[in-house]
């Protein structure tokens, strides 16, 4: 007997890879979106500090404009810089 | 770690205008807070912590009470103290006022119940949470900064012990009823 | 020697009076022999004289009365203990009756000599209540009927009246079906003789004189009332019986309302109105009692005509809702009926009993309970616009269907499903759902004067706007008491559908999900807008990568798509395993490094069990292509390396419960691919020879692939949820430290039940629940309160 698949439909779901699976921010699935989005994925979007943390950008801009002086990751406190 | 502050003399004058402010984001950012919030109700009631409890107190989530016990191996071992904790709609971008609804006798708690603690004002990271400010709060009732009191008196207690734990014992109960 | 001739006068005063009154004598041939000296007057202007009128009056009624009780009235009666059993003729009754207005006329020369005794005194009195003679003689002879009144004279009345009623019936029907042919009928329907020897006319004028008669003597009303009565009332019954047999399309108030006019009230009148002999004192008096007499009675009939046919009604009121809205004009006649008659309540004893046995049993399929409860919000609103009869009736059917399981899936199934549905006509209307828990806006101030109060049986915790207003598709929604449960329901099959048809076409999904949202609102069904997003998006990534030849998706050796989904918008998936062919995984594997570098910092985890695959199998005598999912695509797979399988070893490689194995493998013994040589061991089939297709057991190949969802069913979680509140309770006690069920309760609603897998709990099931802690010595509970017990 010879099997020969034509195709294949599967399934899947997509998460980010990060090393954590909430934002530290809102507290809410970084595969879900940030409390002001509807739709996760690219139109929510995570980032990533030259620290290595990361937050849904939405939020992580959110906290910076917060901060009238110094902008910090709020992880870290180190100074925050998006990585490249 | 957490430092304690005076929380009078740190920005008062910023945050009346960050009040106005609320109320026009108000009505956008209220569905989020309340999401946040409501995540760190689920993680509390969901999660194995046993040494700090909190529970909205009824109306909205925006006021919360938290329950501490005094930390093991210091004077307050056995006393449980209440607080009371308010969000502001910029939460969690600004921190949450907390006080003692407990009388608690502390350098760093006046008899209002206010806290001098640096995470709650200028230290303040949008990543704590009621779980790490209970937490905090715990700490510093066995480690106190005697070098920026709220309370003089018990600042000046605190070197000797065993007299401070006599005092603190007798006002507790005499503040807060025996059955507390 | 005065007092001789006192005497003397006395005796010849007492034998004039004998002879006026020959009554009072009791040899009275003698007295009736000799001619009497003096004329009637005299003799009465003698007794006035002595001062005696009242004395003879008495002496003379007293004979009167006992001539009733010893003669007239037992041989009335005994005309009808003679008789036994039924007769089918008026005779006895009509003998009888015959008989004693006879012997009564004879009485009323005596009454009328005492007419003008009293008349000569110029006095009046009362005897027996009564200032007229005739009427105090109807007194005694009422009395002295009733006091002898034999068991079985009813039989008799009752044969008499039902005779006669049938002639008068059968001569209504005649005259309305004059031109019918009568050639067929050698029985007449009236009287049951043969045609020619028809005795209706006679009965007829038989009946009319024997009324007239009783009427006269006014003992109509008192013989035979209460025969004319049940009479009446059995044939109302058994009309009403026979008008609403089975159907329920046409009204039938108008006709009803005519029958008992004309028929019933014409037998009626033609009783009351006949007879007008010597009896009567006055012909306009008794015209007008009479009309009085029979318009009381219509009154009473036509009540109890309502009444037998709501009772009627009410006793089919199931199968009426069943077939509504062809059955609109019983359910209208039924709501007139209503406003006249007070049987609310029974209706709904009746109709949740017929609920009850008829529906609310294992028996009967979801989707019939369904479809009943919709035609019973239809027809109940009819019957009841302000929605409180429903909302009590159909109080059980709501609860029995929050206890079946399949209740939401059915109705969300309906909802949208293809073809004529009443739910998925009732959603197109696109209305907003209306929920109990909300609160309505104010009541419409504009239409305050054609306000009406809610009936008394209205619960008062509901709003009347609410009852008033809220269509089918929210009553459905209701049962659960909440919308959360049926959208996650909702989700759950939208998840299987769209994850069973794999073809990317959303359109038909799409135009649904818009007429919910205007239902549930966005906010609701904002995941299930996501997941059709996700693959709406899976189609453009897959034409992206498989267009741009960067990502080396071309030279595959078979195509792979995907549907792509974003997890948290997702239900829970199952949380079965699956290990695919190495050779598979390699190819899902250059997939999700395709998708890597596409998204950037984004990466897929496969759900190897769900999917579809596309596949030859080549064997040495044919070659088939099949369309499988990938647990059957991954047993085929294996058997081209070794020809025999046992379950347990495919189990291992698949890294699948072998329960799953066995019931996948049955799909490819009911294609002839494999069979079993020895339990739990199966063999390919190279050659397909008519010995192996024979083998197939029938009922092996209904697999049951399409009942099996990829969910797990929103039904499944409860234990885990019961857990979630315990949580959660324990956390506000901590803090809050005494709290009543209900607040209790409400902190869960606001605090616990929130977000788009929310879980529903009622007061009993919680109380049940905190009950069951306060049994564990988890939980105190004293003075209306909850606490936690001190640590």
């Amino acid at each position: 007997m010879k099997v020969t698949i034509k195709s294949w439909t599967g399934v899947a779901t997509w998460r980010w890879v990060a090393n954590d699976d909430t934002c530290g921010i809102c507290r809410l699935a970084f595969d879900g979106c940030c409390p002001d989005c509807k739709l996760p994925g690219d139109d929510c979007p995570l980032v990533w500090g030259q620290c290595s943390h990361c937050f849904h950008i939405h939020c992580i801009m959110k906290w910076l404009n917060s901060q009238p002086v110094h902008h910090q990751c709020p992880m870290c406190r180190q100074e925050w810089k998006f990585k490249e | 770690m957490a430092q304690n502050v005076n929380p009078h003399s740190a920005s008062e004058p910023s945050s009346s205008i960050k009040c106005n402010d609320d109320r026009q984001k108000l009505s956008k950012d209220n569905h989020a807070v309340t999401k946040r919030l409501q995540r760190e109700l689920v993680d509390l009631m969901m999660g194995a912590e046993k040494a700090v409890s909190a529970f909205p107190e009824g109306e909205n989530f925006f006021k919360w009470i938290g329950t501490i016990n005094g930390p093991i191996g210091t004077v307050y071992e056995g006393l449980t103290y209440k607080l009371s904790l308010e969000f502001p709609n910029s939460y969690p971008y600004s921190a949450p006022v907390v006080r003692f609804t407990t009388s608690c006798f502390h350098p760093n708690v006046d008899t209002a119940g206010n806290i001098c603690l640096d995470i709650l004002r200028e230290k303040w990271s949008a990543l704590y949470d009621v779980r790490t400010i209970l937490l905090s709060i715990q700490s510093l009732l066995g480690e106190p900064n005697i070098n920026s009191p709220l309370n003089p008196m018990a600042s000046q207690m605190w070197a000797n012990q065993v007299q401070y734990k006599k005092h603190l014992h007798e006002t507790y109960y005499k503040e807060n009823g025996k059955d507390k | 020697m005065a007092n001789t001739e006192n005497q003397h006068n006395f005796d010849n005063l007492w034998s004039d009076v004998c002879h006026l009154f020959p009554i009072l004598s009791h040899e009275k041939h003698e007295y009736l022999a000799q001619e009497s000296p003096h004329d009637d007057l005299t003799t009465m202007q003698a007794i006035v004289s002595a001062g005696q009128e009242e004395l003879v009056e008495q002496l003379v009624l007293t004979e009167v009365e006992s001539q009733l009780r010893n003669n007239i009235v037992p041989v009335f009666w005994q005309r009808f203990s003679v008789l036994d059993g039924r007769t089918q003729s008026l005779d006895p009754f009509k003998d009888a009756v015959d008989c004693l207005y006879e012997s009564l006329a004879s009485i009323v020369p005596i009454l009328q000599s005492l007419v003008l005794l009293r008349q000569t005194a110029q006095t009046e009195r009362q005897v027996c209540g009564q200032s007229s003679l005739l009427e105090t003689f109807k007194v005694m002879v009422r009395a002295s009927l009733h006091s002898q009144l034999p068991l079985n004279y009813q039989a008799i009345t009752e044969d008499f009246y039902r005779i006669s009623f049938k002639v008068f019936c059968n001569s209504e029907n005649k005259d309305a079906e004059q031109n019918e042919s009568t050639e067929d009928i050698f029985q007449c329907a009236g009287c049951g003789q043969e045609v020619e020897l028809c005795q209706c006319q006679s009965i007829i004028n038989a009946f009319h004189e024997t009324n007239g008669k009783l009427q006269e003597l006014d003992l109509l009303e008192r013989l035979a009332g209460d025969v004319l009565t049940t009479l009446i009332h059995r044939r109302i019954e058994s009309h009403v019986q026979e008008t609403c047999k089975g159907s329920f399309d046409v009204p039938h108030i108008g006709s009803l309302e005519g029958w008992l006019d004309t028929v019933v009230m014409g037998w009626l009148s033609r009783i009351y109105s006949s007879g007008s002999f010597g009896f009567r004192e006055s012909e306009n008096k008794s015209t007008v009692s009479s009309v009085e007499t029979l318009s009381k009675m219509k009154q009473t009939l036509r009540y109890f005509l309502y009444e037998t046919y709501t009772r009627t009604r009410i006793d089919q009121l199931f199968n009426i809702i069943i077939e509504y809205p062809d059955s609109e004009p019983a359910v209208e006649d039924l709501r007139i009926c209503l406003q006249k008659i007070d049987l609310r309540q029974h209706l709904t004893q009746k109709l949740q009993r017929a609920l009850e046995t008829r529906l609310l049993h294992p028996g009967v399929n979801t989707p019939d309970i369904l479809t009943a409860y919709v035609a019973a919000i239809r027809a109940l609103r009819t019957l009841d616009p302000s929605g409180v009869l429903l909302d009590t009736v159909t109080q059980p059917v709501r609860q029995y269907l929050r206890w079946r399981d399949d209740t939401v899936r059915c109705v969300v199934t309906s909802l949208t499903e293809e073809g004529p549905s009443d739910l998925a006509e009732e959603l197109s209307r696109g209305e907003a759902l209306q929920l109990d828990d909300l609160t309505p806006s104010e009541e419409d101030t504009k239409n305050w004067e054609s306000w009406n109060p809610d009936p008394v049986d209205a619960d008062p915790s509901k709003t009347s706007q609410s009852r008033r207003t809220s269509d089918i598709i929210s009553m459905l929604v209701n049962v659960y008491g909440s919308k959360d449960l049926f959208v996650n329901e909702y989700r759950t099959l939208l998840a299987d559908r769209l994850l069973s048809s794999l073809n990317y076409n959303t359109e038909k999904e799409i135009r649904y999900l818009e007429l919910l949202k205007l239902r549930f609102g966005e906010s609701q069904l904002h995941y299930c807008e996501v997941m059709l997003k996700d693959i709406y998006d899976s189609k453009r990534i897959n034409t992206h990568l498989h267009s741009d030849t960067n990502f080396n998706l071309d030279n595959q050796e078979f195509a792979i798509t995907a549907m792509i989904l974003s997890a948290q918008f997702w239900p829970q998936f199952n949380k079965e395993t699956l290990e695919l062919p190495e050779f598979v995984q390699e190819h899902l594997d250059t997939y999700t490094k395709a998708f890597e570098t596409l998204k950037g910092n984004r990466t897929l985890c496969w759900k190897p069990q769900l999917g579809s695959v596309n596949l030859d199998i080549e064997l040495k005598d044919r070659k088939v292509n099949f369309t499988v999912s990938p647990i059957h695509a991954t047993i085929i797979w294996h058997f081209q390396t070794k020809n025999q399988w046992t379950i347990e070893e495919l189990s291992q490689i698949m890294h699948a419960p072998a329960t799953l194995v066995r019931r996948k493998i049955t799909y490819w013994l009911s294609q002839g691919l494999l069979h079993e040589i020895a339990p739990d061991t199966f063999e390919l089939v190279e050659e397909s020879g008519p010995r192996v297709k024979g083998h197939i057991p029938a009922d092996i190949v209904c697999d049951d692939e399409e009942t099996e969802s990829a969910m797990a069913s929103a039904q499944e979680q409860r234990e885990e949820d019961l857990q979630v509140f315990w949580n959660y309770i324990v956390g506000m006690l901590t803090n809050l430290d005494s709290m009543s069920l209900e607040r209790i309760l409400q902190m869960l609603k606001m605090f616990a039940l929130q977000g788009p897998t929310t879980i529903e709990v009622s007061l009993q099931e919680l109380r049940h629940f905190l009950d069951r802690k306060v049994a564990e010595e988890k939980l105190l509970f004293y003075g209306g309160v909850y606490r936690l017990p001190k640590s």
